[in-house]
């Protein structure tokens, strides 16, 4: 076999290491249990150095296997006191994870084949309930988020120079109250419509904490679809399940 | 109610069902009949589902009985939810499932030194598809998180139990195969 017809497979092709090393195996039609380990390393490393591109993750595993196959051969080299088959055969560990490896990788050909099967067959499992799929669709707003969006309204609110006419006393109780009693109307809120509703600085300033409250205890949280979306303020999955 | 009538409610029961019902779960809400009546009951459902021309099947999977559509109607269906296909696991997430498949229970550090390959992202990827959960941490150094295929994994592929995997036999049996192809190919060239 001609070096070129080797190099016809790119080693980007390879799950890893084990997959290209149980490659020149059979591609030379080695017994496993008895490689000769200086022509495999040989092959191995030739293939290392006609890669494509440099991928270091890639590459460190690669190279672990090298040495490990480097060490291998250097401890069949050195001299023994007793004959090698009397002790343990250094190349056992190799074999036992090639052998583990092969068989790993044959299974999951025979998942794909599975796979493909129950692919075509539909579940009701396999459909996501509407609630799950709106979740995983928005991100929950951090708190400097929603921090920032409050203060750059209450900023806008400013400008407009809204006078306050009445003065009321208003409560985290009260407030939380009302937060709850809009989300069963409605299955959710609007954060910067509803803090725009708010008659004054005071008023919003203790609806934010009672919001941020609620969504320290988990009943509410308040997401949005990516960054500088409308933020929704609405009931938590387990404050749902409670509820049921 | 008549026994006939049995067969029916078991049929309403996996039909409901988000998950695999299971024989233990059918029982418990039929406590009020025999046993042995409750089985042969689903016994006779699952004969209809066989020879019955029908859209929907009757499957044993996860220790449980759901329903599936039949592989044939897959183009229809896909085109109702405007599905060009449905994706499949990457290599990578395949042969990782696979390592933790046969060695489960099994750490981050073993599934890697199986594959030669650093795992780390595709556990993640296996993680998020709820395809393999965690069960605990090993009692070793730096206790690492131990990882076991869940009952969606089974569902995925079909399999009834863990017990279904493919056995060494069928393993074997694909590597001669492969070998067969590889003198094949060899011999053309």
């Amino acid at each position: 076999m001609d070096a070129s017809a080797i190099y016809q497979v790119r080693l980007e092709a390879f799950e890893g290491p084990l997959d290209l090393l149980l490659f020149l195996i059979r591609k030379r039609k080695i017994d496993i249990n008895d490689i000769p380990m200086a022509t495999i390393t040989r092959e191995y490393l030739e293939y290392l150095n006609h890669k494509e591109r440099i991928n270091l993750d890639r590459e460190a595993e690669f190279l672990l296997i090298a040495s490990f196959l480097i060490y291998i051969k250097s401890q069949m080299l050195l001299p023994r006191e007793k004959a090698l088959d009397e002790e343990k055969d250094p190349r056992q560990i190799l074999v036992d994870q090639l052998l583990d490896y092969q068989k790993i990788k044959a299974a999951s050909l025979l998942l794909r084949k599975k796979e493909e099967d129950e692919l075509q067959k539909w579940k009701r499992t396999a459909l996501p309930s509407l609630f799950q799929e709106e979740e995983t669709d928005f991100m929950e707003v951090s708190l400097f988020d929603l921090a920032e969006s409050f203060f750059s309204l209450m900023r806008k609110k400013e400008e407009k120079k809204t006078r306050t006419i009445k003065r009321k006393e208003f409560s985290l109780e009260e407030k939380m109250k009302e937060i709850m009693a809009v989300l069963k109307e409605s299955s959710f809120l609007d954060f910067l419509d509803y803090f725009s509703q708010q008659e004054s600085f005071e008023e919003a300033l203790v609806s934010f904490f009672s919001l941020l409250e609620l969504i320290k205890s988990r009943i509410v949280i308040a997401i949005q679809k990516g960054p500088f979306q409308p933020i929704k303020v609405r009931l938590s999955q387990e404050a749902h399940l409670k509820r049921k | 109610m008549m026994k006939n009538r049995l067969k029916e409610v078991i049929e309403s029961l996996i039909f409901i069902s988000l998950e695999p019902l299971t024989l233990e779960k059918i029982k418990n809400v039929l406590q009020e009949y025999p046993e042995e009546q409750v089985e042969q009951a689903i016994k006779e459902l699952l004969e209809s589902y066989l020879t019955n021309e029908r859209g929907i099947q009757l499957l044993q999977s996860a220790g449980g009985y759901l329903f599936s559509t039949s592989p044939e109607h897959d183009l229809w269906i896909r085109r109702l939810f405007k599905l060009e296909r449905k994706a499949k696991l990457s290599p990578a997430a395949l042969e990782a499932l696979s390592a933790i498949a046969y060695h489960q229970p099994a750490t981050l550090a073993e599934i890697s030194a199986t594959r030669g390959v650093d795992s780390s992202h595709t556990l993640k990827t296996l993680l998020q598809k709820k395809l393999i959960k965690i069960v605990g941490r090993k009692k070793s150094p730096g206790s690492p998180l131990i990882y076991r295929t869940t009952d969606k994994f089974l569902v995925y592929f079909g399999l009834t139990d863990i017990k279904d995997l493919p056995s060494p036999e069928e393993i074997s049996k694909i590597l001669e195969e492969e070998k067969y192809l590889e003198e094949d190919e060899s011999s053309v060239h």
